[in-house]
């Protein structure tokens, strides 16, 4: 369950300061799709990384599983990312130059796994988003949804608890995204773990269980169950 | 994240930027160059020195002094007035030398670790000669038996063992000047060494003199004249190897002995001598004797080891300046690493955020740039010396020809433990170098750095 209570960001000084969030507060129970949805500027993207632990509000907590990650050490943070935390991101960010291997590989290289755990997951993981025979394949050779693919296969391979998904099929045409949504709500449905897709695209949202609309860095309004 | 994994992803982001890396390398690598060089050339003058040593000097050797200050160019300070001292020696204006006496030699020659003693003798010889020939000036030396001489004519004994009292040893010079037709054509022929000496006269006798007239006091200041005559045993030539080419005229232990108390019998001189040279027996360390003698007599000892020290000093004093490019070069090749290392950093921004926002921790990707900056550093090592090895190789026939060292001497010997401990620490400067530039990819924010736009 992650609880979000009161949560407050601002940026910059005084004067110009600007509000960011402006205390935000809701509840997504485990295993939950959720999208949070707001125009560019609305503070959904804040709102991503305060909950992964990558940025830090000055007001409010942020419960994971009844711990408050604000209140953590750098180096707990670290590992509660490493650990319980999942990304996929619109630009893809895989590395171009390693194989598909590789890349999956990166997050289980950070949380200390053995070189033949790792061989194991990370097969595995490819199997699942269907990138089985790209393995050994660099990464600048694969197309966009290929790319995707491969991001999502990074994002389980650790089996976190909560996938963020920042606007995953932001970069795809219609065919593609609507293959890489489908394995996103797959996995999410099979695997039990919370996803949290932020976005702006209300097609997407619509297929969430709860959608959070944020706008001018407030909740505006919280729908539950689809259409 | 593992070391180990840190280690194998920082190669293998160089292997992703392979000309930067080589590049970079490089610029390392000409310090390694330098170095590796003059490391194998300063071991391969101590092994020359070496060489030098063990094959003319008697290992059992000792140089011994009265005053421990000859061995250090008499540079002790002032000294107690000593009335037995020649004048001769306070003109100088330096400081006094004592001299060994008989006693002294005696006393050394009766130690049971002793073999034998000789005191270098100061032979005032007017000049050579033969018959038929032109007078030639020479400097007339007792036969060192202790190191090793190259002979272009005749035969010298072995090491340890003297000439003959009949003979003499001359330098490769007198074979044209006394008129012989080669080296071997002088062998065995008759030379002539003429001493002269100025009576010591008492008050009595020239008073007497004076009585007597003119013609007596003519006879009374002539000169007393010697004429020794020795068979030419050896001719002594130049070489490589040799330590000192000797332009003396070499005669026995016991003609030297005779030929300087003709000229010195009666001066302050006689029986003084400034240097002695002692044949430790076999199987005694000549350094417990040295130390014995020095503790004993305070007398001033050299080994054959403290000659070597000294060789070893100027060859480190040489090895020393050339260390200084290298490391001048390692300094410029710093800042092409940290250079390099920020151009990475500043290129990587993505891949720094994204492993950051997976968990990896601040240090751990600090560490991920260093190892990247010690492979350059092991790259660069690697390339460099194997570049000096090679060039080494090639080179050494030509130097030793070129410096006339003696065949199987080399003056660049390379080997691998110093070669290995070059690389770690320039792994190690590396590193340093990488520093900063590691330092900022670790402070890296990773909202910043993933940032799409």
């Amino acid at each position: 369950m992650i609880e979000v209570r009161n949560v407050t960001k601002t940026y910059g000084k005084k004067s110009g300061a600007f509000v960011a969030l402006d205390d935000v507060s809701f509840t997504i129970p485990d295993g939950a799709s959720v999208a949070i949805v707001g125009k560019s500027g609305s503070g959904k993207s804040t709102l991503m990384h305060a909950m992964s632990g990558l940025d830090r509000p000055e007001k409010g907590e942020i419960l994971v599983d009844g711990i408050d990650i604000l209140k953590l050490k750098q180096k707990a943070v670290d590992t509660f990312r490493s650990q319980k935390i999942g990304f996929i991101f619109q630009a893809f960010f895989v590395q171009a130059n390693e194989t598909s291997f590789e890349n999956v590989a990166l997050p289980l290289e950070i949380g200390k796994y053995s070189a033949s755990a790792r061989k194991k997951r990370v097969l595995a993981a490819l199997r699942v988003v269907g990138l089985s025979d790209k393995e050994k394949q660099k990464a600048r050779n694969l197309s966009g949804g290929q790319k995707q693919r491969l991001a999502i296969a990074r994002a389980i391979v650790n089996n976190p608890r909560i996938i963020f998904a920042d606007e995953p099929t932001g970069n795809l045409d219609t065919a593609t995204g609507a293959t890489v949504e489908k394995l996103l709500f797959g996995l999410n449905k099979q695997g039990g773990s919370t996803l949290v897709i932020v976005t702006h695209d209300e097609e997407l949202a619509a297929k969430c269980d709860i959608k959070i609309y944020i706008k001018d860095g407030k909740v505006e309004k919280i729908q539950k169950g689809k259409k | 994240m593992k070391t180990f994994d840190i280690i194998r992803r920082a190669g293998r982001s160089l292997g992703n930027a392979k000309v930067r890396t080589i590049l970079t390398s490089l610029s390392i690598g000409v310090g390694a160059f330098t170095l590796t060089l003059a490391i194998a050339a300063g071991e391969g003058a101590r092994q020359y020195a070496n060489t030098l040593l063990t094959t003319n000097i008697d290992p059992q050797v000792l140089a011994i002094a009265k005053d421990p200050s000859f061995f250090q160019g008499g540079q002790t300070g002032p000294q107690e007035y000593d009335p037995n001292a020649s004048l001769l020696q306070r003109a100088a204006g330096r400081t006094v030398v004592k001299q060994l006496t008989q006693a002294d030699i005696d006393g050394i020659a009766a130690r049971s670790d002793i073999e034998s003693v000789s005191p270098s003798y100061t032979i005032n010889a007017q000049y050579i000669t033969r018959p038929g020939q032109k007078k030639y000036t020479a400097d007339v030396t007792q036969y060192d038996a202790g190191v090793t001489q190259t002979v272009a004519g005749g035969a010298l004994p072995a090491l340890r063992t003297q000439i003959k009292d009949t003979e003499i040893a001359l330098p490769e010079a007198y074979v044209n000047l006394l008129g012989f037709n080669s080296a071997a054509d002088a062998i065995g022929k008759t030379v002539t060494i003429h001493l002269e000496r100025n009576p010591s006269l008492t008050q009595e006798q020239i008073q007497t003199a004076v009585t007597q007239g003119a013609a007596a006091l003519e006879q009374l200041a002539k000169p007393e004249l010697k004429d020794a005559e020795y068979t030419i045993v050896a001719i002594v030539g130049k070489s490589a190897t040799a330590l000192s080419a000797t332009s003396n005229v070499q005669v026995s232990d016991a003609q030297a002995k005779m030929l300087s108390e003709f000229s010195t019998i009666g001066t302050s001189s006689f029986q003084r001598y400034n240097i002695a040279t002692a044949s430790v027996k076999q199987g005694t360390d000549p350094a417990t004797v040295k130390d014995a003698l020095v503790k004993d007599k305070g007398y001033g000892v050299q080994t054959a080891k403290d000659l070597q020290g000294l060789l070893f000093t100027i060859v480190n004093v040489l090895q020393g300046i050339v260390f200084g490019f290298g490391i001048l070069a390692l300094i410029t090749s710093v800042f092409g690493i940290i250079n390099t290392q920020y151009i990475s950093v500043l290129e990587r921004t993505r891949e720094i955020g994204l492993m950051k926002a997976l968990g990896m921790r601040g240090r751990h990707v600090s560490r991920l740039f260093q190892f990247e900056a010690a492979w350059i550093g092991f790259l660069g090592g690697v390339i460099g010396s194997a570049l000096a090895i090679g060039a080494g190789l090639l080179l050494n026939p030509w130097i030793t020809s070129l410096l006339t060292l003696g065949d199987g001497n080399y003056l660049l010997i390379f080997q691998p433990i110093p070669i290995a401990i070059l690389i770690i620490v320039l792994m190690i400067i590396a590193m340093i170098a990488g520093y900063l530039p590691a330092r900022r990819a670790a402070k890296l924010d990773p909202i910043e750095a993933l940032r799409t736009e």
